[in-house]
């Protein structure tokens, strides 16, 4: 056995209180207060704190229409109070036998991009950094597969030779994974087709984000940021009114515009008339009559079983 | 005049009280690990509060990769809490003795790591200050449907209840008190179901999602399984070897110098047992009262009475003789050499039995046992022993009480070596048969493994993590298999070798390429920001923290040092480390 460890000696032990370890503990805790203090700092810049009223804001099945009058005159306010706009910011519920149904055909379509324009302007999504709902792929010629697509194609002129493009957004799914994903109810469907998001009740998880095999959600990755001058102040509480930092946001169809009974802002600004949208169970519709007249009709990924309500087709 | 209900109360809460006073109780190599700690705690809370002001754009997520390194880490670290609970199996379903302390090290490190998990989904959220929107029956919460909400269920309950176990069978100990097998048996078998249940809900988060070819796969549960029993173990393989280091009073030979090397029979004072030194046992041993006067009579003339004084050693590691011993005045501490240096795994006080192990079974001493003030024991051979547990209570007492010490042997190392080897062959098995599928086959839904083993279209950000996950896992197999990770100095290589290899595996090797391409076919690539890390670092500090204080307040208490019989002695005096030598100030307070 070696006997050579040097002998400890036993610290003498810490009876009472000396004056010099008084001091030397009321530093350690100074230093390590200051320190927190110091640390918490970044929140002492923010000025977006949200109010105990946003806190507490019910989930929006919950409220009665006393509670969402209360809310939307709050949310016209701040609008006004940050943009110096005041917004009509509405509550629109589906209509009665409505399905909407969205067209899209490839034969047409020619890569403009007019209509990703059109709808940030529309749906008031934030310039910097940019969010945009509606992403149009650069196809070669004799494939759907997307991942043949190119996303950042910038040609002096289109279209181009060789290419079709294929512009994706939201495909306002039949059984959609992004409503079944999320924890806390914040995105669903409605009953006349259209997902969309309580953004005052989404926790920002991007689970959705995650399960969208269209990539057709997306975060706020910081406070958005739009122009006074481009705001729209015809506004939905499911639909365009501003968003905040953190939450999710994705096409609604427009829901602003089309449960009053008009187009989205894709299909009115798209220059070729590429995009028909309507009530599908209207059998006098124009989308009732391309789906009786016209042969080929492909929804993305249909293996998934998300049975979209995003139809793509050909002119042939 | 106080309630039953009330003492109660109050004695939780002074050991409540206790356990936090221990923390705050160390030497300096102590204070400077924990001041380490502290600091990066505060580092990382500062980043966090940046990133709540400014939003998640501090990280280097993306829409196209939106989930990047706390949710990797998250993933990692569901698998180290669902591990660290299986290892209770073999304690409880086949009696493993070695393991047995290992047990409340393990759901120590559980609760650690979830609250590390927990910490990790919080801050990957947008909105932080609406969590209450998860809350069952506050908030709206989409159970079943939502593979996050079974998330949320399992992890918290899975905090509940390890929290339970460990604390209440800490608190027993505490108490000198034998567990009541219902109020903790079958919360054990609970939480070893649901230990399996938290880590297939994580994979299951990934699995669910159909637009995902690269998660939608159903042998990630199982793979995740199998990466964390070994990741899990090999955690406990290093962390307990550093509770052993950092217990060790002293290095090896120290005690027994003092006392010259042989036992000391010169200072002992023998005599035979009288009845009244039986009374005096049954004092202390309620049990005892319910031995006959007729088998007391028996075994009396069995019984030596020894009188010790301070350094005196009752027994010596190594050494074969058939004695087992009841304290019955003064303390002894029973203290184990293992790997060079030596640990109390227990302190005797009056009452308390050491020895009976050995001296029953004939095999040599485990531990060395030294009066650390003058005591009086009774000695006894192993057949009056086994004379006395004929009496029921006696046994039941007997039997519970020698489950109660910190073990911490290389044999219980080498038992956790087994799950880490039989584990880490299963997961690099697993690891194969998702790479054949994937390749063999090809198709269209290769472009994530593409990217992740190969690289694609000139991006390949991953590649060097991946093959560096790869050589790890498959160096830590082979040092598994051969004979060399026997000796604890490859055995903690192979460790860290695992637990590195993994981490990479199924964090930046499963969340990230889940992501690209996108489901569109983009190719943006992910390097978590400086923020991002830090933020890491600060919650793993945190769980480290967490870890550390657990473990400083339980160690005290399983060797006995801290217990409801010496309520009114500073911690500081109790904890100090030299008790064990004689000049211990416990000593003369307690002469």
């Amino acid at each position: 056995m070696s006997n050579d460890h040097r002998h400890r000696n036993p610290a003498p032990a810490d009876v009472g209180m000396s004056r010099r370890s008084f001091l030397r503990t009321s530093a350690v805790v100074t230093a390590g207060l200051a320190a927190a203090v110091a640390s918490l700092k970044p929140l002492m810049e923010m000025n977006d704190f949200p109010t105990a009223e946003r806190f507490m804001q019910k989930y929006y099945k919950e409220m009665t229409p006393a509670d969402m009058d209360k809310v939307i005159k709050r949310i016209e306010n701040e609008v006004q109070k940050q943009y110096g706009i005041r917004p009509h910011v509405r509550d629109l519920k589906p209509m009665d036998g409505v399905e909407f149904a969205y067209f899209l055909n490839l034969t047409r379509c020619i890569g403009c991009r007019k209509c990703v324009h059109g709808c940030v302007a529309e749906n008031n999504q934030s310039r910097d950094p940019e969010i945009q709902y509606i992403r149009v792929l650069k196809m070669p010629d004799g494939t759907l597969d997307p991942e043949k697509g190119q996303h950042n194609y910038d040609p002096p002129k289109v279209p181009e030779k060789g290419f079709f493009y294929m512009p994706v957004q939201c495909q306002q799914c039949h059984n959609p994974p992004c409503v079944k994903v999320c924890p806390v109810h914040a995105t669903w469907q409605e009953k006349d087709g259209i997902t969309v998001i309580d953004y005052d009740w989404c926790i920002g998880c991007r689970y959705c984000e995650a399960a969208c095999p269209y990539w057709a959600r997306r975060f706020n990755w910081t406070k958005p940021s739009i122009p006074k001058e481009r705001l729209n102040p015809n506004m939905a509480y499911l639909g365009n009114r501003p968003r905040r930092q953190g939450v999710m946001e994705k096409c609604h169809f427009c829901i602003q515009r089309t449960r009053v009974g008009r187009y989205p802002a894709c299909v009115e600004i798209c220059p070729v008339g590429a995009r028909k949208f309507g009530n599908i169970l209207d059998p006098e519709s124009e989308v009732s009559y391309i789906l009786k007249n016209k042969r080929v009709f492909i929804q993305l990924k249909e293996e998934l079983g998300t049975s979209p309500r995003f139809f793509y087709y050909f002119d042939v | 005049m106080m309630t039953r209900v009330q003492q109660a109360i109050r004695n939780y809460s002074v050991f409540l009280g206790r356990c936090a006073r221990v923390a705050f109780i160390g030497d300096w190599r102590y204070y400077t690990w924990m001041g380490a700690l502290t600091a990066l705690c505060l580092l990382g809370l500062h980043a966090y509060c940046r990133q709540f002001a400014n939003g998640l754009i501090t990280t280097g997520m993306s829409d196209q990769v939106s989930w990047g390194v706390y949710i990797a880490n998250f993933t990692f670290l569901v698998g180290v809490a669902a591990a660290a609970v299986m290892m209770v199996i073999p304690v409880y379903i086949y009696d493993n003795e070695e393991l047995h302390d290992l047990v409340v090290f393990g759901e120590l490190l559980a609760v650690a790591a979830i609250l590390m998990c927990l910490s990790f989904v919080t801050v990957d959220l947008g909105r932080p200050d609406r969590f209450w929107h998860l809350i069952p029956g506050l908030g709206q919460f989409n159970f079943p449907a939502s593979m996050l909400s079974w998330d949320v269920i399992v992890l918290n309950g899975y905090l509940l209840l390890n929290v339970h176990i460990c604390g209440y069978l800490l608190y027993c100990r505490y108490q000198k008190k034998t567990p009541a097998k219902w109020f903790y048996i079958p919360f054990v078998f609970i939480a070893i179901v649901w230990a399996v249940s938290i880590h297939t809900v994580t994979a299951f988060l990934y699995v669910g999602l159909g637009g995902r070819p690269f998660w939608n796969s159903a042998i990630v549960a199982p793979r995740f399984l199998a990466s964390a029993f070994a990741a899990g173990p090999a955690l406990m393989i290093l962390a307990i070897q550093i509770v052993r280091r950092v217990t060790a009073t002293a290095p090896m030979g120290e005690v027994t110098r003092q006392s010259g090397g042989t036992l000391t029979p010169k200072a002992v004072h023998k005599r035979a047992a009288t009845a009244a030194d039986l009374d005096v046992l049954a004092r202390l041993l309620p049990e005892f009262t319910s031995v006959s006067n007729e088998v007391r009579r028996q075994i009396l003339s069995d019984l030596t009475v020894l009188d010790v004084v301070t350094g005196d050693e009752l027994l010596r590691q190594g050494e074969t003789d058939k004695h087992a011993f009841f304290v019955l005045q003064g303390k002894v501490v029973v203290q184990r050499e293992e790997s060079g240096r030596s640990r109390i795994t227990r302190t005797c006080l009056p009452g308390d039995q050491f020895g009976e192990v050995s001296s029953m079974a004939g095999t040599p001493r485990m531990a060395t046992a030294t009066a650390v003030e003058p005591a009086q024991v009774l000695r006894l051979p192993a057949e009056t022993l086994r004379k006395l547990m004929k009496n029921p209570q006696m046994n039941r007492l007997i039997h519970a009480r020698m489950t109660e010490r910190l073990m911490i042997t290389d044999r219980g190392l080498m038992t956790l070596r087994g799950i880490v080897q039989v584990a880490m062959l299963i997961n690099v098995f697993l690891l194969a048969c998702e790479v054949f599928t994937e390749f063999y086959a090809g198709g269209l839904h290769v472009a994530s493994s593409k990217y992740l083993y190969l690289g694609l279209e000139g991006h390949h950000a991953l590649v060097p993590w991946i093959w560096t996950a790869i050589a790890f896992d498959l160096a830590a197999m082979f040092l598994l298999v051969l004979p060399v990770s026997r000796s604890l100095k490859w055995l903690n290589i192979t460790c860290v070798l695992c637990i590195v290899g993994i981490w990479i595996e199924k964090g930046m090797g499963l969340v990230i390429p889940g992501f690209i391409p996108t489901p569109l076919g983009q190719l943006v690539e992910y390097t978590p920001s400086v923020n991002e890390t830090l933020i890491c670092f600060g919650i793993w500090a945190f769980g480290l923290l967490a870890y550390t204080i657990f473990l400083r307040m339980s160690v005290p208490i399983l060797q006995g040092r801290i217990s409801k019989a010496n309520e009114g002695v500073p911690a500081v005096e109790l904890l100090n480390d030299s008790s064990a030598s004689p000049e211990s100030p416990t000593a003369a307070a307690h002469a």
